[in-house]
């Protein structure tokens, strides 16, 4: 009390004025070094204050090396340094398992603290996720970087149906390819209807993995379009009977099939990685990934031999658009959504695209950068196995709504698994 | 004060002090392992519904058990579970009596059976996936002895019908376990016994039917039951190792569990439940019997 004198409190005063006044300083220098064209809302820099020191635990399917060494490698190292947060990968086998740990922590009443803060998401979670509150959001439209994304693409404005509403975030866009060697197969079937006379005529030489898996699914739906030869009718409005007609004629096919699968359809590989593996070990002679840089990745990973080459079906494949969701209760929300941003940045889209980081197609469009980085697009070296952008995007097929998804893989079970 | 009652007290007051120094991971126990089943219970009743229309009460219960799938998957399950563990206790029990005067020897023995311990199950059903798939090294030996024509003409070991791969796993994983738990009983009963047995003119086979057996009984019987109830209920072999159709019931739990439908939760957790059941019977019965046994023992 004793030592409160007038002129204590007027040296202490001077004292935080001085603080005060070089931290203005040390502002007015730093302001100059941030990019003159960031353009950012106000309330953006208070959500960048705020995952500063935040630690995001980001769900993933963790099935892809490449994937995983991009999260962990590049972009933990980039989130770091840039904006002080901490990446964290949980890798997952289905993000469904997720799912179904938010649905529980809503029961029981937990609305914050939750350990995830990122969820990679696909279209049939993400209409599970919308439909029970399990998302935070809008948010998609508050990311500065968003003036890349062309929201006019009827794949980014809507996830497999599910309009997208501000409640993900697009970060990539993949397309399914069919993946073969050229030393062992030199003439590969170019359609859907010449994949299953080949597969007639080679039995035990072709594998798909079981739905519920994504890939696997991923095939279910590629032989739902070739049976119903319709791809723009389910997009839109469709009677009941017409997918029951369109199903059943699938799981014909698929039935009729089964006996010159790999191992006479006794068993399925259980996950795309047990299929490349047969494929790589010579115990099938395809494989396909909904992902058309795959194969070259797995080239330059030494996983497959240098012969291997991709192709797409002459009626098409079928592609859609990757996106990251964040939880309702996420506990690093700040954070979460400046990673999201990060991602979508010309710099981490570029580093996605690269051949031997993963070759992932841009969720941005090129066309709304600068010259500059338009030519470094441009100029982006292909992987061996991976098709001309010109090929891909020319055989590009939307997603069924999700519906019809779910639709497909519980009939599948019945009537192609069990056969009932 | 007579005998009886001071014995007693003195008795009583161990059992407070173990109380009292199990009671905090007791309670930890009963609170995650029996809170955890009640609210899987109350799930799988229904409580709370997930959506308007969502079934409660014991429809969950009734639609699995109603399932075309449920014998077919109980009876894999019971067959893995069971096979596995009658060869590994038989092997371990052959194993055990082959090792007893080594071990009580040298400690060397022990530290052996303990390496297979440390290594998680998941690791051996990838190596023998590795090592007895189609394509992998002992089908790739074989042809190139020229002992099989072509890998592919190596038979089916794994995702086989039959599971020989996930059995393999099992027994290979339980024949250390069950091996030590009986070596530790046979080495505390010494020869004597058997000494004694044999200057009564009793003979090898006696001998191993009426005095090692019934004192080794308890121990083996445990540690099957201890076996069997892991086989019967883990997931991870079966999956990775079993068929895509028919299912075990733990990979029917999580396909379930995990399904995009998030109604079919309830159904996962209602197997799991059974799963817990089947179990807790398994125990209950092994009780039953060793108690009878015991006391036909005791009143000769």
């Amino acid at each position: 009390m004793a030592q409160s004198t007038p002129r204590r409190i007027r040296r202490r005063f001077a004292h935080r004025f001085q603080a005060a006044l070089s931290c203005w300083l040390l502002l007015l220098f730093l302001l100059p070094c941030r990019p003159a064209d960031s353009g950012e809302p106000p309330d953006w820099q208070e959500t960048l204050t705020a995952a500063r020191g935040q630690t995001v635990d980001w769900y993933m399917w963790g099935g892809s090396p490449a994937v995983n060494s991009f999260v962990n490698g590049y972009l933990a190292r980039e989130v770091q340094s840039r904006f002080g947060i901490t990446l964290r990968q949980v890798p997952v086998k289905d993000i469904a398992e997720v799912m179904s740990k938010l649905l529980v922590e809503k029961q029981a009443g937990k609305m914050r603290g939750g350990s995830a803060d990122l969820l990679w998401i696909n279209g049939e979670n993400f209409r599970t996720g919308k439909s029970h509150g399990l998302l935070y959001g809008p948010f998609a439209e508050r990311l500065p970087n968003q003036r890349y994304v062309d929201w006019r693409k009827p794949t980014v404005a809507s996830d497999f149906g599910t309009p997208v509403e501000g409640l993900e975030s697009p970060w990539g866009s993949a397309q399914m390819v069919m993946i073969y060697d050229s030393a062992r197969t030199p003439q590969p079937p170019r359609t859907v209807a010449e994949l299953l006379d080949w597969i007639g005529a080679n039995p035990g030489r072709f594998a798909y993995p079981a739905p519920p898996d994504f890939t696997g699914s991923a095939f279910v739906r590629q032989i739902f379009y070739h049976a119903s030869g319709e791809v723009e009718l389910w997009q839109g409005e469709y009677r009941p009977a017409e997918l029951e007609a369109a199903a059943g004629a699938t799981y014909t096919i698929l039935r009729d099939l089964k006996p010159f699968l790999w191992r006479g359809g006794s068993t399925y590989p259980e996950s795309p990685v047990r299929m490349n593996s047969l494929f790589a070990d010579g115990e099938i002679d395809f494989s396909f990934s909904y992902h058309q840089g795959d194969a070259s990745r797995y080239i330059l990973d030494g996983l497959f031999p240098p012969t291997v080459r991709t192709f797409i079906f002459a009626e098409g494949t079928i592609s859609n658009t990757h996106f990251v969701a964040i939880p309702f209760n996420a506990q690093d929300q700040a954070g979460a959504m400046v990673v999201a941003n990060f991602l979508l940045s010309p710099e981490a889209q570029l580093e996605k695209a690269r051949p031997e980081v993963w070759g992932d197609f841009p969720a941005i469009d090129p066309g709304r950068l600068p010259p500059e980085w338009q030519q470094r697009f441009a100029d982006l070296p292909r992987g061996p196995a991976t098709l001309a952008d010109e090929v891909l995007q020319a055989g590009q097929l939307p997603e069924p709504p999700s519906t019809i998804l779910v639709h497909l893989e519980k009939g599948w079970q019945q009537q192609v698994l069990k056969q009932r | 004060m007579d005998p009886a009652t001071s014995a007693g007290t003195g008795r009583s007051c161990p059992v407070r002090r173990l109380l009292l120094l199990l009671g905090p991971a007791l309670f930890l126990i009963l609170l995650l392992f029996g809170g955890g089943l009640l609210l899987g219970l109350f799930q799988a009743l229904g409580y709370p519904p997930l959506s308007a229309g969502s079934t409660s009460g014991l429809g969950h219960f009734q639609q699995v058990l109603g399932d075309a799938d449920f014998p077919r998957s109980l009876g894999l399950t019971l067959y893995i579970a069971g096979t596995s563990t009658v060869v590994a206790a038989l092997l371990s029990l052959v194993l055990a009596l082959a090792l007893v005067n080594w071990a009580a020897r040298s400690r060397l023995i022990h530290f052996l059976l303990q390496i297979p311990l440390a290594v998680p199950h998941l690791v051996i059903a990838i190596s023998l996936l590795l090592i007895l798939s189609p394509s992998g090294l002992l089908s790739r030996l074989g042809s190139a002895l020229g002992l099989v024509g072509s890998p592919a003409a190596f038979p089916l070991l794994v995702n086989d019908p039959f599971g020989v791969a996930i059995l393999a796993t099992y027994i290979w994983k339980e024949i250390p376990f069950i091996t030590f738990m009986l070596l530790a009983v046979l080495k505390n009963i010494g020869s004597e016994l058997a000494e004694v047995g044999a200057t009564l003119k009793a003979s090898r086979r006696q001998r191993f039917l009426h005095i090692t057996l019934p004192i080794i009984a308890p121990s083996l019987g445990a540690a099957s039951l201890i076996v069997f109830a892991y086989a019967f209920g883990a997931f991870e072999v079966p999956y990775l190792l079993g068929q895509t159709y028919p299912l075990t019931l733990p990979v029917w739990a999580y396909k379930s569990y995990s399904d995009i439908d998030l109604l079919s939760r309830p159904e996962g957790i209602a197997i799991s439940l059974l799963i817990t059941g089947t179990v807790l019977l398994a125990v209950l019965l092994a009780e039953l019997l060793l108690h009878s046994s015991r006391r036909r023992e005791g009143g000769r």
